[in-house]
């Protein structure tokens, strides 16, 4: 089951151009799955950074606008679009000049692939 | 300030067949879309135009894309920085002789 959904976010990684990273984790920034293009990017993996995630999207759902359910984070050098699919964090990490609008519209197409590890992340 | 934009959109949308239109920006973010078209088309569409233009890399014009499915069109162009997807309903006599 796990190297089914391996392979499919490994196509997924390779359909998107100047994407680099797709990580799955907890909302506690648990590392779940992880499939990357050779380039090294550990800034992704960093203990803070899906915690922090979290607690903007918690902050944003206050705004009266309803659930948060995207966050997208451009710098200079990388973009990250994180979704908050709970008890799952699901983290995009790419290229600046990144298709953005390619990696939400992933957002549907991902759904069924995390029933599995959202089931099993709940029953733990 | 997106006026001119909207006008633009309003003029492909109400001519004869058209179903849906769409521009995206050089991210595949929407700009805008006017009739019945998912705004999330616009990062697919424009990952299609650029694959597409790595078909002929040494081009000046910019290429145009038409996907055909059922009675249906799509067509995608990329011009600079912006992206256009148009949705388009075969017309009857078209989508009869097409089945001929």
């Amino acid at each position: 089951m796990s190297d089914d959904i391996k392979k499919y976010f490994n196509g997924l990684l390779h359909k998107v151009s100047g994407l680099h990273v797709i990580q799955i984790t907890d909302r506690d920034g648990v590392p779940l799955l992880r499939v990357s293009q050779e380039k090294n990017l550990d800034f992704a993996l960093m203990p803070s950074f899906i915690p922090t995630f979290t607690t903007a999207c918690d902050q944003a759902s206050k705004l009266g606008l309803g659930r948060n359910k995207t966050i997208i984070s451009m710098y200079s050098n990388y973009q990250v679009v994180q979704m908050n699919k709970l008890p799952l964090i699901l983290t995009f990490v790419g290229a600046e000049n990144c298709n953005t609008g390619h990696i939400l519209a992933l957002e549907h197409q991902v759904d069924g692939y995390l029933e599995d590890i959202k089931q099993a992340v709940t029953e733990a | 300030m997106e006026s001119q934009l909207e006008k633009v959109l309003a003029e492909i949308a109400a001519r004869q067949d058209t179903v849906g239109a769409l521009l995206a920006n050089r991210q595949g973010l929407c700009l805008g879309a006017k009739g019945n078209i998912n705004p999330s088309v616009s990062g697919i569409g424009m990952a299609i135009s650029e694959q597409v233009a790595k078909l002929e890399p040494n081009s000046a014009v910019p290429a145009t894309i038409c996907l055909y499915s059922g009675n249906m069109r799509c067509v995608i162009q990329k011009d600079g920085e912006i992206t256009g997807v148009i949705f388009k309903q075969q017309a009857a006599a078209q989508a009869g002789s097409a089945a001929n």
